[in-house]
């Protein structure tokens, strides 16, 4: 790899640097804030006096953070594994077995894409409540509800066909020699290779699911299964808004979703190396 | 393609089912009166109620649910869930409304519990309180501020609501700061108001933080706060079932507004609650809000590290008394079973007697709806001389329109308050308002 | 059916199920209501009054259509030189010859195809709803304005991130943290940079450059209009105002830009670990500026992704409502209302969940449309494999 020269180099790191901050100021807000007295966010000071770390104790403690955080690790946990399992089965199909009406399912699946939220959240709930009153086990103030709507996602089949219509021919061809029928190239092969549009997917499925509100909120009537997002509603009331709390509350449900992205975005350091190809 | 053929057509299906199944749900039942419907304690009723409240008074709300659970005779066992905001119930009932379960209680808006009416999903409560055997006696249907609880009155007579708290819409004041510009007492005409603003632009609060910045009123676009101006002037937003923005009340209203901005002694809010704060900090003299802000003023004046002496008082008014404007929403009873229904109302009452009136609004710092409550909150009012002298206010009461489609031109008022606040033709404001608020009379 | 096809759809099935019921069929149910009267209950059945009352007189949708068609066919045949001279190899054109001619005729059908389609719109936006044509026009903006500029960003950002040396975890984290940040955050952030206020972080940097305080989020005037009146144009045409997006969108615009940035790169960066390093080394070894082996070698390997990103980009701006909705004031007028805001405002102001369905499905159709031409126009143009 080429090393870029010295003085385009400086450009870029102040290039980056700007951009580093212009991106990252409103979380380095979120965070001063969320160490504020009430007082000090009133005032909009930019730099707390004494750190509140109280706020935090405070904000877990009184809107019973633990519960609601236990719930949407395990809302998101089931919603990614469900995505990422039926997805990668239906991408496949489509982007590496030819069959009559392909291009067809491939647009309808896209066609759930294009519908505003707005319009789905009503029959949803409706099909939802049925599910409820006619299947064993309940959907609503249940994880089925939570989950199960969202275990096939276009954008992460879309991405995943995307891919593995790049995986070579040969590759197949070569497992067909050695007696490996779709399912066991599917899995055996294809799956690996996948990993950085898997994790990456996997992880924005991850996030999606935890900051979703409006549907969450609307199939749960008890705190039993309301995920955190719905918690840090409760600090705005009619009495106004309890800042440094909501930021508190805001930077506890924030942690795990940099903790994994951290995790994961090593693994796109590097690029598939494909030996024993172009030998 | 057969395949996806027939899964198309099993969709297809389903949706029809579904569609047809939401839209009968349950809407055609007889009323059973309710001096017949039996409530036995081998047989509790179990009732949810969907509230938008939080933190404190939502603690304070629980307890006195528990209470309720633990006393009542007929073992009804109430469930109370925060179900997000105003619009988020809103939203959960009108999915319920045409398929799944409706809670029992709800918060609501008159408004939103119009409409949750006409979709048949509500209880006209005047059965109830009328029944000779679980309703209230002549006394205590006098007792509740009458013109509360015809708030929650449809056109058609249904009573659709019970208020269990009421807000005002009353003047904040920096005493301080007052005193400072060498007034002892809060202005009681709006040309008083405007000196007073002058003042203020030019000299500061002393002991404020940010004296660059220093106004004497911040407006906010909210339609309530025109309301509460139109009313103090003597006016009203509609005439003879007719929405009248084309009336001199209005023009004077925005004209002082516009006038206000003009002069750089007054802003238009740069964002929500952005009034509250400013004057908690002391860079506003004057606020216009609900009364339901009291308890956020009291703690954020306090942790603003200012603690200056503030008041509150009716907004200034052109006659010998005030105008207020008055608000809030009132809990209704969703229909369900003649038991489930009973014991809702039964609640209701529970929760808007006189004793528990007073444990809520000195937990909420709202406003009781029941006249009798000022005998138990005596000690309180002594305590808290704030409270009493918007408490003392509530006679003066006016509430702002129950037309169909009014949330609509609210949304048109708040425009037309932004636009002259840029500084549009008033006169031109008005006129279009007037025609495009009547122009929606029809639709609703 | 053979085994290959039964293969084939059984691995869609589970998918295909879950989809079907929560994603297809919502569709049908709102084609349903959008049949009847239908505010909170259902109502009569009213067929088609909803999509009449919003799209205005069929016939001018048939003249919008003409005009399509003329459009189109002016783009064909002002291509067909280069098919002429591809199929025949001449390297040459003369003047005056076939090619010139074809050029003209397409310029002039081009130019009465436009003619037809503004007095189409003309015709609709006055018989229909202009609430909906407005949506349109404003998503449209809105679409045009974040679109091009997330993707060329997001891939400059990538491939900086996947080539630099030192200290590329800590951009990787920083860049992503916009999109990470809960909105109740970065909507508080950006209303108070964005505010009419005269010391907000917008005004100060505009101050900077000598110009005058603006209102941003609450000014509903467009910015060709704003730009007029700070040369000096007192006056100036109602298109001017019209024709341009107002500064509330396009400080939204910036908003969203800064927010979806991140999530783009991470997803092109994904796109580019995918790369089979051989690609880079032979064209390291071949003796490539960084530039050229960017332009030749990346970027056509990188299509599929550019091609889902604008894909998914398109249908996801289209459909945007929850960054839109939070930045809307009272200020702004009707200037950011994109399509989904205004079937919120149906649903939820209004109360007219026929109505809004019939919108809604108006949307879809119009997102389909748009992706079967972008797949089209775009699809083949994307280089898979070697």
């Amino acid at each position: 790899m080429k090393t870029v020269g010295s003085k385009k180099g400086t450009l870029l790191a102040i290039g980056l640097a700007c951009g580093g901050v212009i991106a990252s100021l409103p979380f380095v807000w979120m965070l001063l804030a969320s160490f504020m007295t009430r007082g000090e966010t009133l005032r909009r000071a930019f730099l707390p006096g004494d750190i509140q770390w109280g706020n935090y104790a405070k904000a877990w403690s009184e809107e019973d953070f633990g519960s609601y955080f236990e719930n949407s690790l395990i809302i998101a946990a089931l919603q990614v594994g469900g995505t990422l399992l039926f997805s990668l089965m239906a991408a496949y199909p489509l982007a590496r077995m030819k069959f009559r009406g392909r291009e067809v399912v491939f647009m309808i699946i896209l066609a759930t894409l294009m519908v505003p939220e707005t319009v789905t959240m009503v029959p949803n709930f409706l099909t939802v409540s049925w599910l409820h009153h006619n299947s064993p086990f309940g959907w609503i103030n249940n994880w089925p509800a939570l989950t199960i709507p969202f275990m096939a996602s276009a954008f992460t089949i879309f991405l995943l066909r995307q891919f593995m219509r790049g995986i070579p021919e040969e590759l197949w061809d070569a497992a067909q020699i050695d007696g490996a029928g779709h399912l066991r190239f599917l899995f055996q092969i294809v799956l690996p290779m996948c990993r950085a549009p898997l994790l990456t997917v996997g992880m924005l499925t991850f996030i999606s699911s935890w900051n979703a509100l409006g549907w969450p909120l609307l199939v749960t009537n008890t705190p039993a299964w309301r995920p955190i997002s719905v918690a840090l509603l409760k600090f705005v009331s009619e009495a106004g808004a309890e800042v440094h709390l909501q930021m508190a509350g805001a930077v506890i449900a924030t942690i795990p979703v940099l903790l994994l992205y951290a995790l994961i975005q090593k693994e796109f350091t590097e690029g598939i190396s494909m030996s024993g190809l172009k030998g | 393609m057969s395949v996806r053929a027939s899964r198309l057509g099993c969709l297809a299906a389903l949706g029809v089912f579904l569609g047809c199944g939401g839209g009968s749900a349950p809407s055609t039942r007889i009323d059973v009166d309710p001096d017949t419907v039996e409530l036995h304690t081998t047989q509790p009723v179990e009732l949810t109620f969907w509230y938008q409240h939080s933190r404190q008074r939502e603690e304070a709300l629980q307890e006195l649910i528990a209470e309720f659970n633990g006393t009542n005779e007929h073992g009804i066992r109430v469930q109370g869930e925060y179900s997000g905001s105003y619009g988020d119930i809103y939203n959960k009932m009108m999915t319920g409304l045409q398929g799944g379960a409706l809670p029992n209680v709800i918060v609501a808006y008159q408004n939103q519990a119009a409409l949750y009416h006409e979709a048949e999903g509500l209880v006209d409560l005047n059965r109830y309180i009328n029944s000779s055997r679980w309703g209230l006696t002549p006394a205590q249907r006098a007792d509740y501020v009458a013109s509360f609880i015809d708030q929650d009155r449809t056109a058609d007579g249904a009573q659709i609501g019970l208020p269990p708290n009421r807000s005002l819409e009353i003047m904040y004041y920096n005493a301080e700061w007052l005193a400072e510009l060498g007034y002892d007492k809060p202005p009681h005409t709006w040309a008083e108001f405007m000196r007073l603003c002058y003042l203020a632009r030019d000299q500061p609060f002393s002991r404020s933080a940010h004296k660059e910045r220093s106004l004497g009123f911040i407006f906010d676009w909210d339609a309530s706060r025109l309301a509460t101006s139109v009313f103090s002037r003597g006016g009203d937003l509609v005439q003879d079932g007719r929405y009248h923005f084309d009336s001199e009340q209005t023009r004077q209203s925005l004209e002082m507004m516009q006038q206000l901005i003009t002069d750089k002694a007054a802003e238009l809010m740069s964002g929500a609650y952005a009034d509250q704060e400013e004057f908690a900090v002391g860079t506003s003299l004057f606020m216009i809000r609900s009364s339901s802000g009291l308890p956020f003023v009291r703690s954020a004046v306090e942790d603003g590290g200012l603690s200056f002496d503030w008041q509150v008082t009716a907004p200034p008014h052109a006659g010998d008394h005030p105008v207020l404007n008055v608000y809030g929403a009132s809990l209704s009873v969703c229909r369900a079973t003649p038991e489930q229904e009973l014991a809702s109302w039964l609640f209701l009452k529970w929760f808007t007697a006189p004793q528990q009136q007073a444990r809520w609004v000195k937990a909420s710092n709202y406003f009781p709806v029941r006249h009798s409550t000022a005998r138990e909150l005596k000690s309180y009012f002594e305590e808290f001389p704030r409270y009493k002298a918007v408490f003392d206010l509530l006679q003066y009461g006016k509430s702002e329109p129950n037309l169909a489609g009014y949330q609509v031109v609210r949304k048109k008022v708040e425009q037309a308050m932004v636009e002259v606040a840029q500084g549009a033709d008033i006169e031109q404001v008005v006129r279009k308002l007037d025609r495009d608020a009547n122009a929606t009379l029809g639709q609703y | 059916m053979n085994k290959e096809h039964l293969t084939a759809w059984i691995l869609l099935s589970p998918a295909l199920l879950v989809l079907g019921v929560f994603g297809i069929f919502p569709i049908f149910y709102a084609f349903f209501v959008s049949l009847h009267a239908w505010r909170i209950r259902q109502g009569e059945v009213v067929g088609a009054v909803h999509y009449l009352q919003a799209l205005g007189d069929p016939a001018y949708l048939g003249l919008a259509a003409v005009a399509a068609a003329l459009i189109w066919l002016a783009w064909r045949w002002g291509h067909r030189p280069n098919a002429e001279l591809a199929v025949t190899n001449k390297p040459q054109v003369t003047p005056g010859s076939r090619p010139g001619v074809w050029f003209v005729a397409s310029l002039v059908l081009g130019a009465s195809g436009f003619v037809v389609l503004a007095m189409a719109l003309g015709g609709l936006a006055e018989t229909g709803d202009l609430r909906l044509y407005n949506g349109f026009k404003i998503t449209l903006f809105y679409v045009l304005g974040t679109v091009p500029a997330e993707i060329a960003i997001s891939m400059v950002l990538a491939y900086l991130l996947f080539r630099a040396q030192r200290g590329k975890s800590v951009f990787r984290v920083l860049f992503f943290l916009p999109y990470v940040t809960p909105m109740i955050a970065t909507a508080v952030v950006f209303r108070t940079v964005f505010s009419p206020h005269p010391s907000s972080m917008a005004n100060r940097f505009w101050g900077w450059f000598g110009l005058e305080n603006q209102r941003w989020l609450f000014e509903g005037r467009s910015v060709a209009a704003l730009l007029l009146e700070g040369l000096g144009v007192g006056s100036y045409p109602d298109w001017v105002n019209d024709l341009f997006p107002s500064l509330a969108l396009v400080s939204i615009i910036l908003y969203n830009i800064w927010v979806y940035v991140g999530y783009n790169t991470v997803i092109m960066l994904a796109g580019l670990s995918a790369i089979p390093r051989h690609f880079f080394e032979a064209a390291a070894i071949d003796g490539a500026s960084a530039i050229r082996s960017f332009i030749h070698v990346t970027l056509p390997l990188l299509s599929p992704t550019v091609f889902f990103l604008t894909l998914v980009g398109v249908i996801g701006t289209f459909k945007a409502f929850n960054h839109i909705y939070i930045m809307r004031t009272a200020g702004a007028q009707d200037s950011v209302d994109v399509l989904p805001v205004v079937i919120f405002d149906q649903i939820y102001q209004f109360h007219d969940a026929g109505y809004a369905s019939a919108l809604a499905l108006i949307l879809f159709a119009a997102i389909l449309l748009l992706t079967v031409m972008q797949n089209r126009l775009l699809g083949k143009r994307v280089f898979y494999g070697d």
